[in-house]
């Protein structure tokens, strides 16, 4: 255990009463935020599904599933954070530990970054590094350690700072995706961090466990799949409510929230066979893509589309907050220890469409999800959305936007921070945008 | 006469009512659409294997069974060795059996994969310039001779008998078979050639090596003999020329633009083919995939292989989901 | 209507022509700007508010207008402005007091695209007001002070802020008003250039907003483009009159 009195690497020393006074401040404006947009997207759609009531109640970062968390570490259970996808959560399910994402959607926090590191940083990192110096975070403060993912250089330096808090595992990642060493040595971290994570929890993993690991998140890439087809035909769900219920799977019981999508998806589909549909269809379709988006505070841009006037709606996401998390399923082969070993290896580095990475053949597969989800979700608009400082992000928006003109679809360039203070200009920009997909569809 | 007639169709009926029967209840209760097709395949390929053992008794012309070989190439293309291969229903077997024991398999290096497939046009070819050879040192005396029976398999056309060599059961009906135990005569594909190249104590001593190297290959590489066989490349020979690209009219097809990379079309497939991934979609090319469908049955996102027959789609990837509920 | 931030502007259509124009401070109270402007232009033009058909607002304070039954986006109003005003105009150049728009459209005055300033002032008539204080000229004066350089003073163009102060270094080191005022306007012209090749330069180029009034910035401009913009007679009006065009085809299609 680190006592407090060693030097911190990074971290400046702040007093504890500052410390718990910073933290009430935020937390409480962090309910009322989150309550406030909760509000807001019942107010969306005053005939919103019955089941969506069990994710607003997750959606609480502060409230159930906190104690629930809290009460399984008092039985011996050990909680297993990580800061991006690439950690493969089926080993942490394996080894009966709890998988839970920890980045920061805060947005008072990273002020309190720019004490650590320059303004320039990407703000989800401020934004971890200040929530962990007023100990803001629930499921962070809960973690018993961490992996963190080494895909940009923020992440990197990141892990070396929350060293000095917890043990975290450093997952190298190639950054060329698709050659024969990438993914030997992409295998290779896998194995590794299997052994790290067995031995940290004390139990095996064994191939039983790790079948029913895999089978439990087959199962819930099924309820998520199912979800999205839903938001194919006219609107029947509102996007901020389906990309609510996307992201509360990086905290929440996987099991749980399996079954609780599954009834979210039948009732939708009644909704569909009674055509109640939840605006009309004619809203413009927007697909967002670009930089995650974490609840609470970050969901600016999602209530702007959807309360704009013109309204839109957010039919799919490119976000690995969003549509990322559980797109691709794992394909085992056969299900020896080895066979399944690969497939997660795989599944994690060759289906993922992140900037970081680029590859011998073009890098075209986030190119080709985007054409895809477009044809199939009917998308009219694509707002690439981008905070300042994402170096990978940002590069890639040329390509995407020479691609999609060939298909003949607007992309608009968006870039914000981790503030609430250019809410008006970017309203300005998203009604622009919403009017000009408006003024095609009629014609 | 007219019992032996009877007698044929009776054994035609109950196979291929055992057949179908043996698809539907897969189709039926088989709920693990991953491995679906695995064992559908499986059924076909036992029933294709004892039909072949009652093919044997009739004789039929070497030279016909060639042809339409061939021509049924242009068709299915190597549907064959994926699903009537009687060897490849033996290698499948060991498949069976290493996984129950939970054995995991090996995967050749890629290059030596690529290599060992190319050798196969090289035993093709010299089987098939022996007959030249010995038809200029030694011509047959009249040209009957020159057609041999498959059923004897002698004479200076024996060589192209390589080509069938898959085809033969194990329990064969002539009696100059390899091994004869309690009166049923036992053999194995390319056991005779052997045997009648090498001699008799040589001979034996290669075939014995060489049964147990094809099963024992074929236990830790999947479908090992493939890239080696020799018929399997006389079929593939046919789509290399130009004016028959449209052939096989059977072929897997690729959406582009559904493909993710996500690689589990190459870590499946049991020829280690790289072309369903690599390719920028259309029609997949390539002369060492053999049909058997893995990739297809485990794409997990819809549409994006397709089997398809000429213009008609028969199969096609799913949002594949369900978690395995065997094993 | 066109709700800006310095100024309101009025501007009523009939048949298709524009009838009159009104214009007012904004000051605190735009809704109060509003009025003022309306009922300036619809006495210009004999009009009472009940023989107008349908009102649209634009602008940054478009929420708070009043009479308007809808809105329409800044950059959707300056698209049909330049068609109107110039049917072969595809690509529209707005440079207000605090921010700069360039839209592209089609013939038929649809946006296709847009871009907008990177929040920042020194691409807009913000920065030629803090330069005119600093250089102790009349904000007039700027455009034809500059006319008269041959080329521009090295200046700090990345901040307003600093621009000033980096003007009172740049008289003491003997550099003549008119090439400091010159330099103002080529950084201004610069920031808004690259910002429109990002869009794509597609002619016609037309230049609307209050700063289009000024010569010396459009001088600049011409030359950072490449091309020579097309500007109208009123440009200030340019947003009043793409509003006033939207509520005209909002009236026809008895849109509430």
């Amino acid at each position: 255990m680190k006592s407090e009195k060693v030097e911190k690497k990074y971290m400046p020393e702040v007093p504890r009463k500052e410390i718990d006074e910073l933290r009430n401040t935020i937390k409480t404006a962090s309910e009322k935020i989150i309550a406030d947009n909760i509000e807001r997207m019942k107010k969306a759609d005053p005939n919103r599904p019955q089941a969506m009531k069990y994710f607003d109640e997750m959606a609480n970062l502060f409230g159930q599933r906190q104690k629930e968390i809290a009460a399984e570490k008092e039985k011996g259970k050990k909680v297993i954070g990580f800061m991006c996808l690439f950690a493969p959560a089926e080993l942490i399910l394996a080894a009966d530990a709890i998988p839970v994402r920890v980045n920061s959607g805060w947005y008072d926090t990273s002020k309190l970054g720019d004490r650590v590191v320059p303004v320039e940083v990407c703000p989800v990192i401020r934004s971890t590094i200040g929530a962990k110096m007023i100990e803001l975070s629930p499921f962070l403060e809960l973690s018993d350690a961490l992996i963190s993912v080494l895909t940009c250089d923020g992440m990197t330096k990141l892990s070396e700072i929350l060293s000095d808090y917890k043990t975290i595992w450093g997952m190298n990642i190639p950054r060329v995706k698709d050659s024969a060493q990438s993914l030997r040595f992409w295998n290779d971290e896998i194995k590794h961090m299997k052994s790290q994570i067995e031995e940290f929890t004390g139990n095996k993993i064994t191939r039983k466990s790790l079948k029913e690991a895999i089978e439990q998140t087959q199962r819930a890439t099924k309820a998520f799949r199912r979800l999205q087809d839903l938001r194919k035909g006219p609107p029947v769900i509102m996007g901020r409510d389906a990309m609510l219920v996307n992201q509360t799977y990086l905290w929440d019981d996987k099991k749980r929230w399996t079954e609780k999508t599954e009834a979210l998806c039948d009732e939708l589909e009644k909704r569909v066979q009674r055509k109640e549909w939840v605006c009309s269809p004619d809203t413009p379709r927007v697909l967002v893509t670009g930089t995650p988006m974490f609840w609470p505070d970050n969901w600016k841009l999602p209530t702007l589309v959807e309360e704009a006037n013109p309204k839109g709606i957010i039919v799919a996401d490119e976000l690995c907050s969003g549509e990322r998390i559980l797109n691709d399923p794992v394909g085992v082969d056969e299900w020896t220890m080895d066979d399944m070993l690969s497939a997660i290896g795989e599944r994690y580095l060759m289906a993922s469409t992140c900037p970081c990475f680029t590859s011998s053949d073009g890098n075209e597969d986030r190119i080709n999800w985007l054409i895809n989800k477009v044809k199939e979700w009917n998308v009219q608009g694509v707002i690439y959305y981008v905070v300042r400082g994402c170096m990978l992000y940002g590069m890639e928006y040329t390509r995407i936007k020479k691609a999609l003109d060939k298909i003949n679809i607007p992309v608009y360039y968006l870039d914000t921070d981790y503030t609430r203070e250019d809410v008006g200009q970017m309203k300005t920009r998203v009604e622009a945008f919403l009017e000009m997909l408006t003024a095609r569809v009629d014609f | 006469m007219d019992w032996e007639i009877v007698g044929d169709i009776l054994r035609i009926t109950v196979l291929a009512g055992l057949g179908v029967a043996g698809v539907l209840a897969i189709l039926i209760w088989k709920k693990n659409l991953a491995t679906r097709i695995t064992y559908m395949r499986l059924v076909i390929q036992a029933v294709a294997f004892t039909s072949l053992f009652y093919f044997f008794t009739f004789t039929v012309p070497l030279l016909y069974v060639l042809i339409a070989i061939f021509a049924v190439t242009l068709v299915i293309g190597r549907l064959y060795c994926g699903w009537l291969c009687p060897l490849g229903f033996v290698m499948d077997l060991t498949i069976l059996v290493r996984k129950a024991l939970k054995i995991r398999y090996r995967i050749l290096p890629d290059r030596l994969n690529k290599i060992l497939h190319k050798s196969r046009y090289a035993i093709l070819l010299f089987f098939l310039f022996v007959p030249i050879a010995l038809w200029l040192t030694q011509p047959p005396p009249s040209m009957p001779v020159a057609v041999m029976e498959t059923k004897l398999l002698a004479g200076p056309f024996r060589p192209y008998s390589i080509l069938i060599d898959p085809l033969i059961p194990f329990v064969v009906p002539w009696t100059n078979a390899a091994v004869a135990v309690f009166q049923i005569n036992l053999t194995y594909p390319y056991v005779q050639e052997v045997l009648t190249y090498l001699g008799q104590n040589i001979g034996q001593v290669v075939a014995i090596a060489f049964v147990g190297l094809t099963l024992a290959g074929s236990f830790f590489v999947r479908r090992f003999w493939c890239r080696f066989c020799p018929t399997g490349a006389s079929l593939a020979v046919v789509n290399r020329f130009k004016g028959f690209k449209w052939a096989p009219l059977l072929h897997i097809e690729k959406d582009e633009e559904k493909c993710t990379k996500c690689g589990v079309c190459k870590r499946v497939c049991q020829s280690q083919v790289t072309d369903v991934y690599e390719q920028k979609g259309g029609k997949i090319n390539t002369s060492m995939c053999m049909l058997c469908l893995r990739c297809t049955e485990m794409c997990p996102y819809e549409d994006t292989l397709k089997v398809k027959f000429g213009n008609k789609t028969l199969f096609k990837s799913r949002n594949w989901l369900e978690p395995s509920t065997s094993e | 209507m066109d709700l800006g931030t310095q100024k309101v502007q009025a501007v009523i259509l009939k048949d298709d022509a524009v009838v009159s124009r009104g214009q007012a401070f904004s000051g605190f109270d735009p809704t109060k700007a509003a009025e003022q402007a309306v009922g300036e232009a619809l006495k210009k033009a004999n009009l009472k508010i009940s023989d107008v058909a349908y009102f649209v607002a634009t602008g940054s304070a478009m929420e708070m207008a009043p009479y308007a039954s809808s809105t329409v986006s800044m950059m959707g109003a300056d698209a049909k402005a330049g068609v109107y005003l110039f049917p072969k105009a595809r690509t529209i150049i707005d440079v207000g007091a605090e921010e700069a728009r360039a839209v592209k459209c089609d013939e038929k005055g649809l946006m296709v695209d847009f871009i907008v300033n990177e929040r920042c002032a020194a691409g807009a008539g913000a920065f030629i007001e803090a330069m005119a204080r600093a250089l102790e000229v009349k904000l007039e004066e700027m455009g034809p002070l500059s006319l008269k350089a041959e080329r521009a003073s090295p200046i700090n163009a990345s901040c307003v802020i600093f621009g000033e102060s980096d003007v009172v270094s740049l008289i003491h080191r003997q550099e003549s008003k008119p090439e400091i005022a010159r330099a103002v306007f080529d950084a201004m012209a610069d920031r808004i250039s690259s910002m429109v090749h990002r869009l794509g330069v597609n002619p016609d180029v037309v230049l609307v907003g209050g700063v289009a009034k000024d010569v010396g910035f459009v001088a600049s401009l011409n030359r950072k483009l490449g091309v020579n913009v097309l500007i109208p007679e009123f440009p200030d009006f340019a947003g009043a009159l793409g509003a006033a065009l939207a509520a005209a085809s909002r009236a026809k299609e008895g849109q509430k």
